[in-house]
């Protein structure tokens, strides 16, 4: 045993609660080392003294001055105590506020989304069914916009690609390696 | 009204002296809760020394700590709904009584009061010898008092909790580690340092 160790088992040897083990290894250490007899005589002694210390008395009016507060304090002290049960783990307030925000959602999603258009927002949806807009003027109505010589072109040559490959029957070029042996 | 109630209190407490309870803390705290206030009153009678004189080792202060147990057996009057018997009653109200002094000692570091409790040593040993332990064994036993409690007063918060209420209050260690808050052996570990801490304290002003 050495001195930390020693010293961590003071307490516990005074008050006995030591092993028996343990006991004879803390006196062994002591009769190894008869002054560290001073330090325990003198952390027993303090304890003993600590316990006849005078007691200190409340005075004599204490309950009547503790009964006047109570009674100044009784408006106060009658109030109903708030409830404590909970809601999964919300009070009643913020329980009734948690549903009513979770209402308001369900409620505003199912304005902006509606089911039988396949999730298109009723915007949308609106604008869809409204017919487009016709010019008023009927001259400008009866225009035709002449196109581009590029776009004549191009289906010119489309036409042209179309004549030169013709559709070709490839069934009778074809033949197995075999059907030669 | 008011003072009808407040009679009627006194007059319980008085009630008291003539037929003891028999109740267990926990009974009567039980008893006070279902509306029985004779109940609330024995609690009082039964703790308020007890917790006067815990708060007085913390604060110094006899008044003070009068103060703190009033506040104490008040919020005990207003939370009794509060109590569940998990623990014991006694350990419950020593924990309110022990956080209400360390708010006082808190409210007092910070107006920088300069109590005897927190004065260094040097100042210390400038008051102390005002009292010569040689005058006579009275005087002497004062002496000593006045030493061991500015000793105790001089120890860090965690200490001198746990030794007011294993050395003075005499509290089993579970009741302590229920108090503190903190597990047995760290309650067990804290005392022996408070003590030898003591020790080395007392040496040098004895």
């Amino acid at each position: 045993m050495n001195r930390y160790q020693f010293e961590d088992l003071i307490s516990e040897y005074i008050e006995n609660e030591l092993s028996l083990s343990k006991r004879k290894e803390f006196e062994a250490y002591l009769e190894e080392n008869p002054d560290e007899m001073k330090l325990v005589e003198s952390v027993r002694s303090n304890m003993s003294q600590m316990k006849v210390i005078p007691k200190v008395k409340a005075s004599s009016d204490f309950n009547d001055r503790l009964f006047n507060r109570i009674q100044t304090n009784r408006a106060q002290l009658d109030r109903p105590i708030p409830s404590q049960r909970t809601y999964f783990g919300f009070s009643p307030i913020h329980a009734s506020l948690m549903t009513g925000l979770v209402i308001a959602t369900v409620f505003v999603s199912m304005q902006l989304f509606s089911p039988e258009d396949g999730g298109l927002p009723l915007q949308t949806q609106n604008f869809a069914n409204e017919s487009l807009p016709t010019l008023s003027n009927p001259s400008l109505q009866k225009v035709n916009h002449p196109q581009p010589d590029f776009v004549k072109v191009d289906e010119d040559s489309v036409m042209e690609d179309q004549k030169s490959k013709p559709n070709q029957d490839f069934s009778k070029k074809m033949h197995f390696v075999n059907e030669n042996d | 009204m008011m003072k009808q109630n407040s009679s009627n209190l006194s007059a319980m407490s008085l009630d008291k002296q003539n037929k003891p309870f028999i109740y267990t803390d926990e009974q009567l705290i039980a008893r006070f809760q279902s509306g029985d206030e004779r109940a609330y009153v024995e609690l009082v009678n039964r703790f308020r020394d007890r917790l006067i004189n815990f708060v007085f080792q913390f604060l110094g202060d006899r008044e003070q700590a009068e103060d703190v147990v009033q506040d104490t057996m008040l919020k005990l009057y207003v939370k009794k709904h509060y109590y569940r018997e998990i623990a014991k009653f006694s350990t419950w109200i020593y924990t309110i009584a022990r956080n209400l002094a360390n708010t006082e000692l808190r409210k007092r570091k910070r107006r920088k009061t300069t109590l005897l409790s927190h004065m260094s040593r040097d100042e210390r040993e400038y008051e102390l010898p005002a009292i010569q332990p040689d005058t006579g064994s009275e005087v002497q036993s004062e002496f000593a008092e006045k030493l061991i409690q500015s000793a105790i007063h001089s120890l860090p918060e965690h200490f001198k909790t746990v030794i007011i209420l294993r050395d003075i209050q005499e509290l089993s260690y579970d009741d302590i580690s229920s108090i503190v808050g903190v597990p047995l052996g760290t309650v067990k570990s804290r005392i022996n340092r408070a003590r030898l801490q003591l020790q080395a304290e007392l040496k040098d002003l004895r």
